[in-house]
């Protein structure tokens, strides 16, 4: 692999450009990453795992550099809100979802109590949500012996500036170009020639833009029809304090998602335009920031692709398929992706048997993350026909299973290839009001005086933890130090 | 039945079956749970030498059972991995260890360096990188020594042991914390006309006992899972067609290895399984290439110590029950499915379908549709993933007589023929968070068997040669010396653990 092309803007061609090249200049690729200018649309913000953070030291970017130019703040989990009808919300939060005990997991206890009339959620003995929910942010909790993991909320525009300067500094070539023609060699990709008549000849191509996968696999785009087809986006004033995470809130027609930065929280309404016109949208998000909302409604898709990496090109970012819009999805996506490109790197140009391990492992991966925000949609109580209509859309049949057991038994049914941690569906589906109907009957080995005890001790522990972490602003401050 | 009570029945006493009595009595609460196991003992059990997985001493712990007491109760020995000798050409040996290879030294695995370091000539065989192994070929062995950081922790260990002993030794076990033992021979099966569950069994007596769940332990009879509720075995002969094994055992030999040898042969493999005061051997082998007398007479002219019985042979069939649970019955061991003792799994497979029983297991109120179609998943992913391991010995050998003529050019399923293209081409194994195996037991047997990789992850060209060559050559001796600070195992065993004479 002597030559390597990427095509494309955005966040996604310029992480792989950087990756690329941090891995394998010294082997003597040459990464030509052709800039086709497309920015991240105007008020577009991310809200980025925490597993970004191990991404962003192999790429050699620094925090600091990111609090700065991409405005972040922490990101400690998701809530949702009023997904079940009325005002109830919960948080998805990255960490433990209560502490195990007697050797069984934690919601094996919370099932049992919550059949024995319990009133106290799952998510109260988390510490991540006490403490995110308390405005505080550490990594782990000493009384509890909790993980408690967090990522970032990133204005998306300074986020995708961010790597250029360590791109140019990894030794990869930045052509400005655009409308690429492919330049075809039987199944595979020969070079491009740019709208300036550059031609771009390399040994593989990683496409963000999608014009170039489109160009060796031009029925392998299945277009589906996404619940919500338009997306509003606008800034509101930032929030003092700023929360540890962005709310989803249900709306009657779609969602609205507050994200909070440094310098403002960005919203997102994403709404069915069957259900609510344009005008009507722009409206309510007028109100609901409180000031004028410029620019239009966005389409939003739900493409997918069954193949990802077909001859000599690799689909990432958008040409990969359309991320789910809720759960961090994109960024999370995009960092299996290029994790497995780099990790999977072809060892011979004219054989890549590589194409289908990546085909499957990330195929894997992004079915199991669609399956994480399709469950939002599989789980809500509300009654408004879009929500009547989210309910009864197909789930595959691996996320139908899973629910059936944390139904039955507050169990996880895992399988290959999954991206979240058990601890985080737990928390989501009992968010959506999931109350296990069985469980471990091991856990029955505790009798009902000592796991009160361990409830209370627990409830106590998380406060501690809490206490002892910093505040949001005092850790973002470190940050800028 | 009392209410609330829910009525566990557990059919046979063989290994699954006190396995199965043994972890109830330690992980249900027993005024909400009564449990009770029915064998005869005009019934005999398949009781063997066994080989096992490290995964039995995580059983053991979650019984709590003290290893000192378990080994000298079951003339145990120590297993640090397989030998498998004659396998890939005549005259080839290799270990499949309960380690890692190496230890990372750059960005890939190690393996992707030692597949780099080969092709430049200065890589040792990859078992020289393996502690256990090391170890295992000089009869040497030890505890991990708990530091991270030390090649002398970078494995687990398994048992060598006699599963009769360990029955017996888990039926007094359970008997003491209150599992109930009932004796006799089952001679009719009654079935809820609604629901079709099976409502009770009948002994030999008249005496019937009623049970909310049953547990079928009966051997390969699968008296209630294949008999009662007719489920059929998934028959995988085609890929497996060993169906016979001889079985004897003898005297315990000077070499007192920490590791199970098997040899291939003409028709299948021998196995040897040292315990503390004999050793115990068999010939697994497929009948329509050899006969019973053949097969024993070939077994006892290769023993290391004089035999101390007549072979016994044994039938059986490779498969699985199309489904572990149906209605209220799950099966396992030999009721469940059998894969030949090749690689050990046969109380690996018992422990998992136990564990996972116990998360699942209903409560009175019926049975949650959801809790059997998760066990028949998992129990499923295991089967299918130990089968494509076993079927991977017996493809890349000599295709030396009819038998291995037949395996080496069969259709292997597709599950593993991908796994394969995958390791020639760039050494690529799945891994996945649980079960059986990980990447360096495929790694092991890909090698032993003489598939090897052309290249591996371009991560690991990055590291310069000479470094590379230094790394190597460290570990190795690293290793070298590591073994050479672990007792012989002989003296190991005599000190740890020593079993009186049987």
């Amino acid at each position: 692999m002597q030559r390597v092309a990427v095509y494309g803007g955005g966040v996604a061609a310029v992480m792989a450009a950087l990756a690329i090249a941090r891995a394998f200049a010294r082997l003597g690729t040459e990464v030509t990453w052709v800039d086709t200018g497309e920015a991240p649309p105007p008020h577009a913000a991310l809200v980025a795992p925490p597993d970004l953070a191990t991404f962003h030291r192999l790429l050699g970017i620094d925090e600091a550099a990111l609090a700065r130019q991409a405005a972040a703040t922490f990101n400690m989990g998701q809530q949702y809100a009023g997904w079940s009808g009325g005002e109830a919300a919960f948080l998805h939060a990255y960490g433990d979802a209560g502490t195990p005990y007697a050797s069984l997991p934690f919601v094996q206890h919370w099932a049992r109590a919550r059949a024995a009339g319990l009133r106290v959620g799952l998510e109260d003995f988390c510490l991540a949500a006490a403490a995110a929910k308390e405005g505080r942010t550490g990594e782990r909790g000493e009384a509890t012996g909790q993980a408690v993991k967090r990522g970032w909320h990133l204005d998306a525009g300074g986020y995708a500036r961010l790597p250029r300067d360590a791109c140019e500094k990894a030794g990869v070539r930045i052509v400005p170009g655009r409308d690429a023609v492919s330049e075809r060699d039987g199944t595979e990709l020969a070079a491009l020639t740019l709208a300036d008549g550059q031609r771009i000849a390399a040994d593989l191509f990683v496409d963000a833009d999608g014009v170039l996968i489109a160009a060796l696999d031009p029925g392998g785009a299945e277009q589906k029809p996404p619940l919500c087809d338009r997306v509003l986006r606008a800034s509101g004033a930032p929030f003092d304090p700023l929360p540890l995470y962005s709310r989803t809130a249900a709306h009657p027609a779609g969602w609205t998602t507050l994200i909070p930065l440094a310098d403002r929280t960005a919203v997102e309404f994403f709404y069915d335009s069957r259900q609510l016109s344009d005008t009507d949208a722009r409206s309510a998000l007028t109100a609901m920031i409180g000031r004028p909302v410029e620019g239009n409604a966005e389409p939003v898709g739900a493409m997918t692709r069954a193949r990802l990496w077909v001859g000599n090109v690799v689909a990432i970012g958008g040409a990969a398929g359309d991320a789910p819009p809720l759960d961090g999805a994109d960024l999370l996506l995009l960092q299996l992706a290029i994790a497995q490109l780099v990790l999977l790197w072809p060892l011979d140009r004219a054989a890549m048997p590589e194409a289908d391990i990546y085909n499957e492992e990330i195929g894997g991966g992004r079915a199991r993350v669609r399956d994480f925000t399709a469950q939002h949609f599989r789980l809500n109580a509300r009654s408004e026909p879009f929500w009547a209509a989210a309910r009864a859309a197909p789930v595959s049949s691996e996320l139908a299973s899973k629910i059936d057991l944390f139904a039955a038994r507050g169990m996880f049914a895992h399988y290959n290839h999954e991206a979240h941690v058990e601890d985080g569906w737990a928390l989501v589906m009992a968010g959506h009001g999931v109350v296990p109907r069985g469980f471990d009957p091991q856990a029955l080995q505790v009798d009902d005086p000592a796991l009160m005890a361990e409830f209370q001790r627990q409830l106590r522990a998380v406060a501690t933890d809490v206490r002892a972490m910093d505040t949001h602003a005092d850790a973002l401050r470190r940050l800028w130090a | 039945m009392d209410e609330g009570l829910f009525n566990l029945v557990i059919v046979g006493g063989g290994t699954a079956g006190w396995m199965c009595a043994a972890a109830c009595a330690a992980k249900l609460d027993r005024s909400r749970f009564r449990v009770r196991l029915i064998e005869s003992e005009e019934i005999g059990t398949v009781g063997v030498g066994e080989a096992t997985l490290p995964q039995m001493k995580d059983f053991n712990d979650f019984l709590g059972l003290d290893e000192v007491e378990f080994m000298q109760a079951t003339q145990a020995s120590f297993k640090l991995g397989i030998e498998f000798v004659n396998w890939g050409r005549q005259g080839d040996r290799y270990v499949h260890p309960f380690g890692t290879f190496g230890r990372p030294i750059g960005e890939a695995d190690f393996f992707s360096y030692w597949v780099r370091g080969r092709n430049a000539g200065v890589a040792a065989p990859l078992s020289d990188y393996c502690f256990p192994i090391v170890a295992a070929l000089q009869n040497r062995f030890m505890l991990p020594n708990g530091d991270p950081n030390d090649v002398r922790n970078a494995f687990a260990y398994a048992y060598h042991l006699d599963a009769f002993l360990y029955a017996r030794y888990l039926r007094g076990w359970a008997e003491a914390r209150g599992i109930e033992r009932v004796e006799g021979r089952i001679v009719d099966v009654a079935r809820d006309a609604n629901s079709g569950n099976i409502a009770a069994v009948t002994l030999a007596s008249g005496t019937s006992v009623a049970g909310d769940m049953f547990v079928d332990c009966s051997g390969f009879r699968s008296l209630l899972l294949g008999g009662t509720l007719g489920v059929d075995l998934d028959d995988w002969s085609k890929w497996l067609p060993c169906d016979s094994a001889a079985a004897v055992p003898s005297v315990r030999s000077t070499d007192f290895t920490p590791y199970t040898r098997s040899t291939r042969r003409k028709a299948g493999w021998q196995w040897r399984i040292p315990l503390q005061h004999r050793t115990g051997n068999g010939y697994v082998y497929a009948s329509k290439d050899i006969s019973d007398d053949e097969a024993a007479a070939t077994l006892l002219a290769n023993l290391d110590g004089e035999a101390l019985a007549e072979p016994r042979v044994l039938r059986f069939k490779a498969g699985k029950r199309d489904q572990a649970w149906a209605h209220n019955v799950v099966g396992m061991g030999l009721a469940g499915g059998f894969l030949e003792p090749l690689e050990s799994t046969s109380i690996y497979l018992v422990q998992m379908a136990i564990m996972h029983m116990l998360t699942l297991l209903p409560s009175c109120d019926g049975i949650d549709p959801a809790l059997p179609a998760e066990f028949n998943r998992v129990m499923d992913v295991e089967y299918d993933r130990i089968r494509d391991f076993l079927i991977l010995h017996y493809i890349a050998n000599d295709a030396d007589a009819p038998l291995w003529e037949q395996v080496t050019t069969m259709n292997v399923p597709d599950t593993l023929a991908g796994k394969i293209d995958r390791f020639r081409q760039r050494a690529f194994v799945q891994a996945y968070r649980d079960g059986l195996f990980g990447p360096p037991s495929w790694q092991a047997v890909f090698v032993g068997q003489g598939i090897v990789p052309h290249a591996a992850d371009r991560l690991a060209d990055t590291l310069p040669d000479d470094l590379l060559a230094d790394r190597l050559g460290n570990l190795a001796a690293t290793i070298t010396l590591g073994a050479k600070s672990a007792p012989s195992h002989a003296d190991f065993v005599a000190s740890y653990c020593p079993a009186p004479a049987p």
